[in-house]
């Protein structure tokens, strides 16, 4: 466990939701687009779009790989400010509760408007 | 002379002598704020920046510090960035980086603390290669073996002369001061393809470490940089690949650690 | 400033040293840069979709002022963000796991030239959908 943090397996973590960001990010692109006609233009197109189970289960997917992405390209951003160990590790803290707080916050949204369909 | 240009060999005239204008970045502790001096050199295209750093030295500032011993690019003491890039200026003719009344702008290696002018210090570099094992360890001695065999077998080519340019032109040792650079990274990985007796656990896992080659992001200017070819950039793509094996291995066979 | 905090900012700085650079470290710089920039873009679109819980009036609003010339045209900036983060992205994961290090530097413009063409194509999207 000790060797796993932050040694490889945070870059191996940075580079696989990268990976896989690529292949989510364009099913959501075509998705939002293509899949309603004309694309997402109105509130009713977006509930219509929501309804889909596989569209809320891939958004859903989406959310889970790209707050783990974009928060840890952020602590790489801030370690270059060369922190303290102490730092560090508060940093770390503050990271995972906000990466968290904006994971059940974006779940929660699709809930309510899933309620409303 | 014009005709004489067409052909190489006819087109080097030994007396012929540019005027340069060498910009050299200057700094002393005592004095306080770094800047640049001027001197104007009068130098043959084909000698080398550092003979015109040698005559500003002898005929100009004698004040004027910048390190340099073996002029053939086999000591590594002499890097410093000639116009911005990481050289050993004991292989770079004049001809190369200007021409006849041109600029040469001479700095000291970023990345690393600043001594004085052009020097900096490279104890903590030496010591990340010292953690890193790197050392020349003879397997046994050449007079236990044939002559035809320890022709081969001591020959042993040690690439990197420990210069340092690659860690200068490195973007991410340029941020991350505990980043353990391309040269020690590529010298640990020098080290696990031949051991020599060093352990290659402990060279791994010296390596494995969020500010070993987890750091690096891929800019391969170290091996743009690199005077002998060493490609650390490569040697740390080949660590990782290494590393990221064992740790499947180590998932698939949970408890049966394998050894190097 | 103390000492060590100006050899702080000076160190921070250097992310932004290109002299004597070469494509490897614009590739660096420019992938932090979009990364940022993404990030910025991920908080702000969700922060944007809660208008989707206040209701139909607030999003449809919110709409009409995203179909604005202005609006498009940051639309093609984000394109551009995502398709040389996504793309580089492909490198530097690939390559730092040990594939294709030899014809990095191929991988990399080729990549880029496919990126190329997908902002323009994306791109002639944005304005004529």
């Amino acid at each position: 466990m000790q060797s796993q943090r932050g040694g490889g397996g945070l870059w191996l973590l940075q580079a696989l939701t990268g990976l896989s960001l690529i292949v989510l990010l364009g099913l959501h692109m075509i998705a939002q687009h293509f899949l309603v006609e004309g694309g997402l233009r109105t509130y009713q197109d977006v509930l219509a779009y929501i309804a889909n189970p596989v569209v809320f289960i891939l958004e859903v997917i989406f959310l889970l790989i790209v707050v783990p992405h974009a928060f840890l390209g952020l602590r790489a951003v801030l370690l270059d400010l060369g922190p303290s160990p102490r730092t560090t590790r508060i940093l770390d803290g503050v990271l995972i509760v906000v990466a968290a707080a904006t994971t059940i916050y974006g779940i929660a949204l699709f809930i309510v408007l899933q309620g409303r369909v | 002379m014009k005709q004489e240009m067409s052909d190489p060999v006819m087109a080097f005239d030994g007396n012929e002598l540019w005027t340069i204008h060498y910009r050299v970045f200057r700094y002393k502790r005592s004095s306080g704020k770094p800047h640049y001096d001027k001197f104007n050199v009068e130098i043959a295209p084909h000698e080398t920046v550092l003979d015109g750093l040698e005559k500003i030295w002898a005929f100009q500032d004698r004040s004027l510090t910048f390190r340099h011993a073996c002029h053939h690019a086999s000591c590594g003491s002499c890097g410093i960035r000639v116009n911005g890039v990481e050289k050993l200026p004991c292989i770079v003719p004049i001809r190369e980086v200007t021409r006849d009344g041109g600029t040469v702008l001479c700095e000291p290696l970023r990345n690393f603390p600043l001594v004085s002018d052009l020097v900096v210090d490279l104890g903590q570099f030496y010591r990340r290669l010292e953690e890193a094992h790197f050392q020349i360890i003879r397997s046994s001695e050449p007079i236990e073996r044939d002559e035809h065999e320890s022709s081969n077998v001591h020959t042993r080519f040690e690439n990197c002369i420990e210069c340092g340019l690659c860690v200068s032109a490195c973007p991410v040792s340029g941020t991350d001061g505990l980043y353990f650079g391309p040269a020690a990274l590529a010298a640990s990985w020098r080290m696990i393809q031949e051991p020599r007796g060093v352990d290659p656990l402990s060279v791994r896992s010296n390596a494995d470490q969020e500010h070993g080659c987890w750091r690096c992001h891929v800019a391969f200017e170290c091996s743009e940089v690199c005077p002998s070819n060493v490609d650390p950039a490569a040697a740390i793509m080949a660590l990782r690949q290494d590393l990221l094996k064992r740790k499947l291995l180590r998932l698939f066979q949970r408890g049966d650690h394998d050894r190097a | 400033m103390t000492e060590h905090e100006e050899r702080r900012v000076r160190k921070t700085l250097a992310w932004l040293d290109m002299a004597g650079r070469k494509a490897g470290t614009w590739a660096f710089l420019l992938n932090r840069l979009t990364g940022l920039g993404l990030l910025l873009y991920l908080l702000l679109h969700l922060g944007v979709l809660s208008l989707l819980a206040m209701g139909e009036m607030q999003w449809d609003a919110f709409i009409a002022l995203a179909r604005s010339p202005l609006f498009l045209v940051l639309d093609v900036v984000l394109i551009f963000g995502i398709l040389y983060h996504g793309l580089n992205g492909i490198r530097v994961a690939l390559v730092g796991m040990g594939i294709g290090v030899r014809w990095q530097k191929g991988i990399f413009w080729t990549l880029m030239g496919l990126g190329v063409l997908l902002l323009a194509i994306t791109g002639w999207l944005v304005f004529t959908m």
